[in-house]
């Protein structure tokens, strides 16, 4: 029912205790590193903190699966691509396309390398609550306040959106159907006729959408909400020393990958 | 404001003091409110029925202090003037307001964090937060979903979500807009369980609604008409008034309704029965 | 509802439809495994026959209507129309005749005008202009929004009670042998409530088969002959109204309370096989 990036697998691991401030920024210094290095052996050093980060989550494997699936076709198609196009000495030739073992190599590095790019990013994903990920994100994106950008509010905005999604694939499903049991058909056409047939459909979609919008506008008003206001939160970002360490870690892990 | 803080000004008698109040929606020809009177006291349970278009609902947003007045001889929540901006952004903080549709009131991807939404809007320290939404999970029976999405709660569980997010801020009125209305049985249960407490705590509660059943325990019916008030006073002398029931478009419970066919029929049962115990007894059956 | 709605005539309504399910099974794929919504649901409902279709929210009944209007497939078990099972040619043509109104259909109104979203339906059936505007025109009068006032209006411009009424319409315009109605009742103010159920009746005179799921007791003891009894999609009771201590007991474990009339019927001490269908029966049986 959610988009891949939003699933959080709730538990109570080391990793899931972590500051999602301090997880955000391992993540992103650890995906920049890897993009950094191209070797092999760089690679095994930053796929092996990330598998040990997964292990220490405790995230069954097949949430894991799920974060990755949609992902497989992206990966299979840069190994293609980089086989077939990449320059090198051909060990094979068909048609138009040579195989390479410099190709191959390439193509599997860069491979490896997206997957172990979304085995990091999956490990923050999983084990971070969206909220706590949004609240974080707002305060390190802090900094952009002086240049008057709500951060605070997009945070929120973010929140309610993924908030509303599920409940909104619901209400696509029974539009849907509603439209297709007076006759409507979606599947059959040319792209015109296909796109003229969602019309009965997105309309009250966006109907909906607007009226929800002016409801729960009033609902947050009458929770004393406005826009600009300081809020605090349940659940305040807190970083320990667990998230000091993650940072060292991270540091050693980035040297040695960069070194190796 | 300080969490542990009632306000220690007087408690005044009258918490809703509403006289001759106008608004109309912008492009209306109409006034959707066309001087309305109502007056409202602590501990007071008042229900408020009137057909679809009546002015109930945009009266409870002008008691919430959610919609300006077009004007008022006298617009007062809990001491704050509602003609005001100033007196509006605090008639918000003591008159909470629950509206009809349960999806569209929860705003946080799980239930505690819904609670504590009004709360971290009023900066509350997170300790303090912690402790008032427990309390609250725990009086509406939430404290085991408190992690559920809101998509996964049944539409009374939602309802009961958001009606601990409104009373998480301390209140003195809470407004509910046609809080049942779509809901299921179960789930109208449910939401009536939860409001059945708050008027001992000396909560003034204002309860619209268009399920006549659920007016029979109020301690005051007010019925409304094209945005004015036509009957204020005890909820049996509303029913009693048959004739008006019918021509707001408004139901009796069955056992009215049946007695009413009665009399038109020439069997006159006074006063008029709301209950089927009452009916039965009326008509003269003794088990 | 204007009185002076013209009669559809036997011709156009059709006679009814009968529907049969044979050991039907449906479940929902959720992430992991799927969640069974329907456990081998089968019963008889003869052509112009009304049931109602009682259970608790998630007890099946919503997808037991989507499975018999065909947008969604059984998994196991057969929906038989006039008798005649999926893949038999006359099926699909069938399958048409099967009007299904949605929970608060109001939410599918998408047209510039009133007319033009009744048309919907009639127009994707293929029938010439004519035939589209005769279809409309009456199903507008049976709804009671006649198209000469209301034809022109947009839909989003009415009422409440007016957009049902209208979206009821649309469905209606194509001429349903076998009308399914999922919570028709829902979010309605009384005085719409009973236009509706005025509006039911007399589709059931007219020899439309209904199929009503709701949650009202009462109004499903108004105006349906039989009565299936859906929990945790497997049926509990199936039949004629069972008024027995038994029908007490089932209706109480779906958290349904027996109809008002049957309740008084017996604590009168009269038998509640003979309970009137309507308030105005009941007056007039105790006059």
């Amino acid at each position: 029912m959610r988009p891949a990036i939003a699933q959080y697998y709730p538990g109570d691991s080391v990793i899931h205790r972590l500051d999602a401030r301090a997880k955000f920024v391992a993540v992103t210094a650890l995906a920049v590193a890897l993009f950094v290095r191209d070797s092999f052996a760089g690679l095994a050093v930053f796929a092996a903190a990330g598998v040990i980060a997964y292990l220490l989550s405790g995230v069954p494997v097949a949430w894991f699966w799920r974060a990755f699936r949609p992902l497989l076709w992206l990966i299979a198609l840069t190994f293609l691509a980089q086989v077939l196009f990449a320059p090198g000495e051909p060990f094979f030739s068909f048609w138009v396309f040579d195989f390479s073992w410099a190709g191959l190599e390439f193509a599997a590095f860069l491979s490896l390398r997206l997957v172990v790019l979304v085995l990091i990013g999956s490990v923050l994903t999983l084990t971070t609550a969206p909220l706590a990920l949004t609240d974080g994100l707002a305060w390190l994106g802090r900094p952009l306040r002086r240049l008057r950008v709500p951060t605070d509010e997009l945070a929120l905005m973010v929140t309610i959106a993924l908030r509303f999604i599920p409940t909104l694939l619901v209400e696509l499903d029974q539009i849907m159907r509603a439209q297709r049991a007076r006759g409507a058909d979606f599947s059959t056409g040319g792209p015109i006729r296909r796109a003229r047939a969602l019309v009965p459909v997105l309309t009250p979609l966006f109907v909906l959408s607007f009226r929800r919008a002016d409801e729960l506008a009033l609902a947050m008003e009458a929770r004393c909400y406005r826009p600009g206001i300081v809020r605090t939160r349940l659940r305040p970002l807190k970083a320990g020393a667990g998230d000091a360490v993650l940072l060292a870690v991270t540091a050693a892990v980035i040297a040695a990958g960069l070194l190796v | 404001m300080t969490p542990s803080a009632a306000p220690a000004r007087d408690v005044p008698e009258a918490l809703l003091q509403i006289r001759d109040l106008r608004y109309r929606y912008p492009g209306a020809s109409v006034d959707a409110l066309a001087g309305l009177d109502l007056t409202v006291s602590a501990g007071e349970f008042v229900a408020v029925v009137g057909a679809n278009g009546s002015g109930k609902s945009t009266l409870a947003r002008i008691l919430g202090g959610l919609e300006k007045p077009a004007s008022a001889a006298v617009a007062v929540a809990c001491g704050h003037d509602l003609l005001t901006e100033d007196g509006r952004m605090a008639a918000r903080r003591e008159v909470g307001v629950l509206f009809q549709n349960p999806e569209n009131q929860l705003v946080a991807e799980c239930v505690e964090d819904d609670v504590a939404f009004g709360l971290e809007n009023l900066a509350w320290p997170p300790a303090d937060i912690r402790l008032r939404v427990d309390e609250m999970l725990a009086r509406f029976w939430l404290t085991e979903l408190r992690t559920r999405e809101p998509h996964l709660l049944s539409g009374g569980q939602k309802q009961r979500t958001a009606l601990a997010g409104v009373l998480a801020v301390p209140r003195r009125v809470l407004v509910l807009d046609e809080p049942t209305a779509m809901l299921d049985p179960a789930g109208r249960a449910e939401v009536l369980d939860a409001v059945r407490g708050l008027r001992a705590e000396g909560l003034a509660v204002v309860y619209v609604t268009q399920e006549m059943d659920e007016v029979v325990g109020a301690d005051r019916a007010v019925a409304l008409d094209h945005g004015a008030v036509v009957y204020s006073g005890a909820v049996r002398g509303l029913f009693g008034e048959g004739d008006l029931v019918r021509r707001l478009g408004l139901g009796l419970p069955a056992a009215g309704d049946l007695a009413l066919e009665l009399a038109a029929r020439g069997r006159r049962l006074e006063p008029l029965p709301l209950t089927l115990d009452e009916l039965v007894r009326d008509l003269g059956w003794t088990p | 509802m204007r009185d002076a709605a013209p009669a559809v005539d036997a011709t156009s309504a059709g006679r009814g439809m009968a529907l049969s399910c044979r050991d039907v099974a449906f479940s929902y794929e959720e992430a992991r495994a799927p969640i069974p919504a329907l456990r081998g649901v089968g019963f008889e409902l003869a052509a112009g026959r009304s049931l109602a279709l009682l259970g608790a929210s998630g007890s099946g009944k919503s997808t037991l209507l989507q499975v018999v209007k065909g947008l969604d497939a059984p998994e196991a078990g057969a929906v038989l129309l006039d008798g005649t099972a999926t893949g038999a040619p006359a099926y699909t043509g069938l399958q048409r005749e099967v009007g299904l109104v949605f929970q608060t259909p109001e939410l599918q109104l998408f047209a510039v005008s009133a007319r033009e979203d009744v048309a919907f339906g009639p127009r994707r059936l293929g029938w010439s202009e004519a035939e589209v505007a005769a279809a409309v025109d009456e199903a507008m009068e049976l709804v009671g929004l006649p198209p000469a006032d209301f034809g022109g209006r947009h839909p989003y411009a009415l009422s409440g009670g007016e957009q049902r009424r209208l979206a009821l319409a649309g469905v209606l315009a194509m001429r349903p042998r076998l009308l399914l109605l999922d919570e028709p009742f829902v979010s309605l103010d009384p005085a719409t409530r009973r236009e509706l159920a005025s509006i039911l009746r007399r589709l059931r005179r007219d020899g439309v088969t209904l199929v009503l799921a709701t949650h009202d007791v009462d109004l499903a003891w108004a105006l349906c002959d039989e009565l299936l009894v859906l929990d945790a999609g497997r049926v509990a009771a199936c039949g004629p109204w069972d008024l027995g201590e038994s029908g007490r007991e089932l209706l109480a474990a779906s958290r349904l309370k027996e109809p008002f009339l049957v309740q008084l019927w017996r604590r009168l001490g009269r038998d509640p096989a003979g309970a009137p269908r309507t308030v105005a029966e009941a007056a007039e049986a105790l006059r």
